[in-house]
């Protein structure tokens, strides 16, 4: 195995995990979801969606990372979260 | 509405401000100069809000939109700031930098052999990237379409070879993601510059764009469609003036140079120029070409053939491979002139003095 084909496995294994850690993310959204409903609180929360990739940032701009793409990537998460959330069967699914 | 941070504003001051947009569901974009931060937010804002943020914090003015255009506006570009999208890995790979980029090839790729011939030659000439079209829009049903997924294999293949980052037309939004597969640069051409669902696909994919100018496109029009792309958050926009119709038949498209320097007064975005669809004849494409540079072009795209008269797709506007070479020794020249360089290439001597 080459130094290259080292750090190419080591990618893959960092994606398998944040596949999974974003499973775990949409999981979470749907049940903080229904915790919502359930409270009579309507669950889209743009000022919370804000607030997160505020954090987002700032943990990126700690971490030395670029912010902006960061920012990107937070709110393409928050889009994919909120498709789960209005398909509450159909995330249900992807967690069995 | 483009909110400009005072110079002393903190990190925190820019995270709240755009914080206190984004929770009423607007997006926010970032551009530093080094001295201030400017933070643009494309969407509508009402005079409340408006209010509220002008009275934040490390905020110092709050300016309209001048142009319906935003993410591609200069507001967004403080101190004259310009984007350079880089389409390779070498220094001089960046377009909108110092250095010109010129592309060139065949209009559509023939067969492998023609494709590295041209990519050798064309590299060796000085050129920055390979062009050379997979998938054609031709004006007749019963022209040349181009070869599709074979040709995208044999350019791959002939950029692995010449070392040349490679530019191709994607025609519909389902081949994307294929092109991408293949290709450096996608290039989406002047019949589809307001396909809009092509234009949100491939601002969807991280690949740069090269956009070029409709047929009878304003440049407000040019820049909105480019604003589809940016607004999929694909910064990564080329644009590129290659002729507009007109009463005129001399020339295939009446090149708009004046829409050069328009261009860079509006946008932060670089500017090429097609001088070969433009002309529509292989004897106009350098005069053109010199005049684009001349005008702050910030690259060429050209069309170069081994066997022009054999082409299958306009031969007549293509150059040979040693008129390229020629014309690349000219456009230096005029590089020189314009306080660009041209990497790899040098004018002679007496051909900078004349």
């Amino acid at each position: 195995m080459t130094e290259l084909d080292r750090w190419r496995a080591e990618i893959e294994r960092i994606d398998r995990a944040l596949v999974a850690l974003i499973r775990e993310r949409v999981g979470a959204a749907r049940r903080a979801a229904s915790a919502k409903r359930a409270a009579g609180l309507p669950t889209l929360d743009p000022a919370q969606e804000a607030a997160v990739v505020r954090r987002a940032a700032a943990l990126a701009r700690e971490a030395g990372l670029e912010e902006e793409g960061v920012r990107d990537l937070f709110w393409q998460l928050i889009g994919l979260t909120r498709r789960a959330e209005q398909q509450p069967s159909a995330a249900a699914a992807s967690e069995r | 509405m483009v909110i400009v941070m005072a110079t002393n504003a903190t990190v925190a001051q820019v995270d709240g401000t755009r914080e206190q947009l984004e929770r009423l569901g607007l997006r926010t974009y970032l551009a530093r100069d080094g001295f201030r931060a400017v933070i643009g937010c494309p969407g509508d804002v009402d005079a409340v809000t408006s209010k509220g943020v002008a009275a934040l914090p490390g905020v110092e003015a709050i300016l309209p939109w001048r142009a319906p255009y935003r993410l591609a506006s200069r507001q967004l570009a403080p101190r004259g700031g310009r984007t350079v999208v880089r389409i390779g890995d070498g220094p001089d790979a960046g377009v909108g930098g110092p250095a010109l980029v010129v592309i060139a090839g065949p209009c559509s790729v023939e067969a492998p052999d023609m494709l590295l011939e041209t990519a050798l030659a064309v590299g060796q000439a000085g050129a920055g990237a390979l062009r050379g079209g997979a998938f054609k829009p031709r004006t007749s049903p019963y022209a040349f379409q181009g070869l599709g997924v074979e040709a995208l294999r044999w350019l791959a293949e002939v950029r692995r070879q010449a070392g040349l980052p490679v530019v191709t037309e994607v025609l519909d939004p389902r081949h994307v993601d294929l092109v991408a597969e293949h290709a450096d640069v996608l290039q989406v051409g002047a019949r589809n510059m307001q396909n809009f669902p092509l234009l949100a696909e491939v601002g969807r994919v991280r690949r740069p764009v090269l956009l070029k100018r409709g047929l009878s496109a304003t440049v407000t029009e040019l820049l909105l469609a480019a604003e589809y792309v940016l607004a999929r958050g694909n910064r990564d926009v080329i644009l590129c003036e290659r002729g507009i119709r007109t009463f005129e038949p001399a020339t295939r498209n009446t090149l708009d140079v004046g829409a050069i320097p328009v261009l860079r007064r509006e946008t932060h975005l670089p500017v090429i120029v097609d001088p070969s669809h433009a002309a529509g004849r292989a004897e106009l494409v350098a005069p053109l070409a010199y005049a684009a540079v001349a005008a702050g072009a910030d690259g060429l795209i050209v069309e170069v053939h081994p066997h022009p008269e054999t082409a299958r797709s306009d031969g007549e506007q293509s150059l040979s491979l040693p008129e390229f070479a020629a014309l690349m020794r000219g456009v230096a020249r005029f590089a020189w002139a314009a306080g660009r360089t041209l990497p790899g290439v040098q004018p002679r001597r007496q051909e900078v003095a004349a």
